[in-house]
């Protein structure tokens, strides 16, 4: 019969079907479900006794608490910067307006150890602010100040980026709409600006802040790997596994695998939240 | 409170969006600027508003230099093309905002605050609506707000940008008799800004033609309808013919080189030649809309169409069929230069 031999012409049969799901899910398993598990076997290999003494170490908790601080200072610094250059960017027209996206977008298109590197070029001891800052006794590279220095030039993009083309699609209307009922400009971003865009704003505050706790590359130029000092959790990992502690290694490893999961979580909480409110987390694209 | 606008320029890089603009706007009138988009109406209205600043020119409100105030200390209230509401606030936060924003001494208390938003939540008859948010409410009801949350901090001048623009036919009428209504009950100086040549007209007190930066003509709806000042507003404002003399247009002989601007309601039909100023033509399409017919005929050996408008009764009397042949001639024509024609 001719309805039964009726396909719908967009759609495989079912042993090719399965076949394309099997390769996907085994692809993201191999990729990034077995290198997850692996963190959290090898961490707990040698039972919960070294993994909490590897956690509660003394050079172990000093570098949580680094990596805590650094994103303390690192991630506001930031969703100041962005607020208010995307609010800049999205709600007026100047002159320079993208070279300025172009030189946001700069961190995404270095490297980051490249971006360590122009710290230690410009403030390290041999640097062009070196012998200035020795003369008046600052000391910003192998140190903490350093470190933030280079966190907050990684993550520099990620807030304002979330912010800009959200901005723009929702133009300057409403604004317009406060100033004229007799608005002021701190009463429009309060009122108007602000909560038209906070679920974006969220969304770039946990990805700022995932990178600023991940961040490895520039940080390791900068720091000095002084143990105790200024190590932050990556770079501590880097240490022990280099000293074939791999207990402490994976242990703390397995403090950031856990970062990165309540990120994702909160990540996906806020898009259903976003949803559900309707307002669109990003711009239209 | 009246607006004077004097000498009033503005350019955006090369483009001219207003050219040397006088315009007065009496206090209490419901004033229209019509054109076609780009003709800076617009730019006017927001530069009357305070969002734009003009180059140079004068701007009065109350023969008061206004230019140096920003649109917050204008007490202007603003209603936007696509309604502008606060997303994120109900019906009744949108219109208490103004009356949040007053400074400290100047801010009506909670209940005062309730008592006025449902007063003006009632005049735009939407008070049952006062919980929603605006993604829940339909285009028109969304600009009925807009109206109310302009209104609610009194201004002396209320500005509308394409209040109707966005809004279906049947929506847009209805909303436009409302408009006129509450105007007359409340006496606000009110400029709207329109490309609509009806609704320019059933609306407003006044009329202002712009077109490429420049005012055409200001006048009532039936002085620019009737006795338009310049070839433009002729063809802008309502359906018009064009005949060339130098093509067809035996009747404007002793006029030299130019064109005749015939309404289509005023243009005879005979089936006979009448005399030597009639243009003999050839019924192509007989169309009736409602009370009116409307009789498109095309000159021998033209492939311009001449629009033409019977009422019921007339086309009744003497009824035309496609392929006629007839003679035409205007009741009633203006001559331009063809250079000045539009």
């Amino acid at each position: 019969m001719a309805t039964q031999q009726r396909r719908i012409s967009t759609r495989e049969s079912k042993g090719i079907t399965l076949l394309l799901i099997g390769i996907a899910l085994g692809y993201l398993f191999l990729f990034l479900g077995l290198p997850l598990i692996a963190v959290f076997v090898e961490a707990l290999s040698k039972g919960w006794d070294l993994y909490w003494q590897a956690l509660v170490e003394p050079d172990a908790l000093s570098a949580v608490r680094l990596t805590l601080l650094v994103a303390a200072i690192a991630v506001p610094a930031n969703l100041v910067f962005g607020i208010a250059a995307s609010w800049a960017i999205a709600k007026f027209e100047f002159k320079g307006k993208s070279l300025l996206i172009t030189f946001i977008d700069l961190p995404f298109a270095v490297s980051p150890v490249v971006s360590g590197l122009i710290y230690v070029l410009l403030f390290g001891a041999q640097g062009w602010l070196g012998p200035w800052l020795q003369a008046h006794d600052i000391k910003l590279i192998f140190a903490v100040p350093g470190i933030v220095l280079a966190t907050i030039f990684v993550t520099f993009p990620f807030i304002a980026r979330e912010l800009i083309p959200l901005m723009q699609a929702q133009g300057k209307e409403e604004e317009e709409a406060a100033v004229s009922l007799g608005a002021t400009g701190w009463q429009t971003f309060w009122r108007v600006t602000l909560p038209n865009i906070k679920w974006g704003l969220l969304y770039g505050v946990i990805l700022c802040n995932a990178r600023a706790m991940g961040e490895f590359g520039a940080v390791s130029v900068v720091s000095g790997h002084i143990r105790g000092m200024t190590t932050t959790m990556p770079l501590h990992v880097e240490i022990t596994y280099n000293e074939y502690n791999f207990v402490a290694a994976f242990a703390v490893a397995s403090l950031l695998a856990l970062l990165a999961l309540v990120t994702l979580g909160i990540k996906s909480l806020v898009e259903w939240q976003a949803k559900r409110s309707g307002e669109p987390l990003h711009g239209a694209h | 409170m009246s607006i004077s606008i004097q000498n009033l320029n503005k350019q955006f890089g090369t483009y001219k969006a207003l050219d040397n603009i006088n315009l007065e706007v009496n206090s209490g009138e419901l004033l229209a600027l019509l054109g076609p988009s780009g003709c800076g109406k617009t730019t006017l209205l927001r530069i009357i508003g305070g969002m734009e600043l003009a180059d140079f020119g004068k701007l009065l409100f109350n023969g008061e230099d206004v230019e140096q105030r920003d649109a917050r200390e204008r007490n202007v209230g603003f209603v936007f093309q696509h309604y502008a509401l606060f997303r994120h606030m109900t019906v009744f936060e949108n219109v208490a905002f103004g009356l949040r924003v007053k400074p400290k001494k100047e801010r009506p208390n909670e209940a005062e605050i309730k008592r006025r938003v449902h007063e003006l939540l009632s005049l735009v008859q939407l008070d049952w609506l006062h919980d929603r948010y605006p993604a829940q409410l339909s285009g028109g009801q969304r600009q009925r707000i807009a109206l109310a949350r302009a209104l609610a901090v009194e201004p002396k001048i209320l500005l509308l940008d394409e209040p109707f623009g966005a809004l279906d036919a049947q929506v847009r009428k209805e909303l436009r008799r409302w408009l006129r209504r509450l105007h007359d009950e409340l006496h606000i100086t009110s400029v709207f800004v329109t490309h609509d040549q009806e609704e320019a007209l059933e609306v407003a007190d006044r009329v202002v033609v712009m077109n490429k930066g420049v005012i055409e003509q200001v006048g009532t709806p039936d002085e620019v309808y009737a006795a338009p000042a310049t070839s433009f507003v002729y063809q802008f404002i309502g359906n018009v013919n064009l005949f060339h003399s130098r093509d067809h247009a035996p009747w404007t002989s002793e006029h030299g080189d130019v064109v005749a601007y015939v309404r289509p309601h005023d243009i005879d039909i005979s089936t006979t030649r009448q005399d030597e100023t009639s243009l003999p033509v050839e019924v192509k399409l007989v169309r009736a809309i409602g009370s009116i017919v409307r009789v498109e005929v095309a000159a021998d050996g033209s492939s311009e169409f001449i629009e033409i408008e019977l009422s019921r009764e007339r086309f009744d009397a003497a009824p035309l069929a496609n392929g006629d042949r007839v003679f035409i001639r205007p009741r009633q024509f203006r001559v331009f230069e063809e250079a000045s024609a539009a």
